[in-house]
């Protein structure tokens, strides 16, 4: 697949690139997964875990960690301000994007995914090691703030948004969306009360814009969904969201680095929180 | 609350591990999971298979009863299914190994985080819970089945 077709063909990398840039010192791989555990179970020979959870969520307030506490995250995991971060993960990149996205809070300018995340990796043949990389640590500035008023929606935002008839898209499942389920078919409850979607959002689900092998569409494709479907184009204020914004920031990098648009933003709070909240307005059906 | 033998066993020595021997021994469970698997010959009182279609894999439960309620669990995991869940299924199916069927089905869950630490239980790895309801559910099922054959 020829990436420079791309609004940013910059973010994007092939599974071959990254084979012929592992021992590149300018480059950290980065893994970030829903298995917990999978990093442990082998990864990509020099990469870094980075979980969504313990290393880039606060512990105790729902929000994302400090400026100082992501510098301490870089740090010890040798990425200085100019290190160039290729992501990739499970579950078709739903984490790394997410992690992408929140390196992209704290204002990191280098960041790629990697094509068809690490499924592509092993369906390849690739090498994958246990041992744990021992980077020197580096010295990650204090970023001076967390830039959540230009890529992170919250409620409020995303109520108004709504109110104002500007572009919400749900990238849930359609079950999910129409209030069918409350949970991914199977999974546990995730601890919501209430299904449907945010009145006035549109279906649009994050994995129309991936192939089977967990790649990206081409341009072509995703602007059919997306700008002719969708009639979302680059000039357009748009907010995505999905139960607690993993799939959402998939969506976002499609529409931000693979489409160009300019003003995309992350409800990273989502269904989990639209759908408890007291006196938040909910819709069902199609 | 008692638990079936192999399985307290199981409890006792992770409760004595510290968290990273703790993370190393899940991965070697999870590595054992694909022995699990039904074997070639062996028949089964009960087999359910499901896929879930956005998130995990299939994952198929076979429960062989003896004459003496004695379980034994075969279980089958798509290439999708979590490592912790993987872990778990090795574990489950060791520590129910020749218990009863009313064992298996009064099993607590609260085991579940002395043996995987409870900063591994959280969301998106609840799934850890899953091969144990599926295996409960096995034996709810058998049990019903039994108890239908009594009255016919």
């Amino acid at each position: 697949m020829n990436h420079q077709d791309y609004a940013h063909p910059e973010a994007l990398v092939s599974t071959e690139w990254v084979a012929a840039h592992l021992d590149d010192p300018s480059i950290r791989i980065v893994e970030s997964n829903e298995d917990v555990l999978l990093y442990d179970t082998g990864h990509l020979p020099g990469a870094v875990h980075i979980d969504w959870r313990s290393d880039l969520q606060d512990q105790v307030v729902r929000d994302y960690i400090t400026p100082s506490e992501f510098a301490e995250v870089c740090s010890k995991n040798g990425i200085g301000p100019d290190t160039t971060c290729v992501f990739y993960g499970d579950k078709s990149n739903w984490w790394s994007c997410y992690a992408l996205w929140v390196f992209r809070l704290f204002g990191h300018q280098n960041v790629k995914i990697m094509n068809g995340g690490r499924d592509k990796w092993v369906a390849e043949g690739r090498p994958l090691t246990r041992e744990k990389p021992a980077w020197p640590r580096a010295d990650y500035p204090v970023p001076p703030m967390r830039r959540d008023a230009e890529i992170r929606a919250f409620y409020e935002d995303t109520k108004k948004h709504g109110e104002d008839g500007l572009p919400l898209i749900d990238v849930r499942s359609p079950g999910e969306f129409r209030g069918e389920i409350t949970h991914m078919p199977e999974y546990p409850q995730e601890g919501v009360l209430r299904g449907g979607h945010v009145p006035s959002a549109r279906s649009v689900p994050w994995k129309t814009a991936v192939n089977d092998d967990a790649t990206f569409k081409s341009r072509e494709e995703l602007e059919k969904i997306y700008t002719q479907g969708c009639g979302l184009s680059p000039e357009k204020d748009i907010i995505a969201y999905c139960r607690i914004g993993e799939r959402s920031s998939h969506t976002w990098f499609v529409l931000t680095y693979l489409l160009g648009y300019h003003k995309v933003r992350n409800y990273d709070g989502s269904w989990t929180e639209w759908g408890n909240r007291v006196r938040s307005p909910i819709a069902c059906g199609e | 609350m008692s638990y079936p033998a192999k399985l307290q066993q199981i409890i006792d020595l992770f409760e004595a591990l510290p968290d990273e021997e703790k993370r190393e021994t899940l991965i070697a469970y999870a590595d054992q999971a694909a022995a699990q698997r039904p074997r070639e010959g062996e028949t089964f009182a009960l087999e359910d298979s499901r896929k879930d279609e956005e998130c995990t894999d299939t994952v198929g439960v076979f429960l062989a009863v003896d004459a003496d309620r004695k379980v034994r669990f075969r279980i089958n995991l798509g290439p999708q299914v979590q490592t912790l869940t993987r872990a778990m299924t090795a574990i489950l199916c060791k520590g129910f190994d020749g218990a009863s069927i009313e064992e298996v089905m009064e099993v607590p869950a609260d085991f579940v985080p002395r043996i995987v630490g409870a900063q591994l239980v959280r969301q998106r790895s609840q799934t850890v819970y899953y091969i144990l309801t599926r295996m409960k559910s096995a034996c709810k099922v058998w049990l019903n089945r039994e108890r239908a054959a009594r009255v016919d």
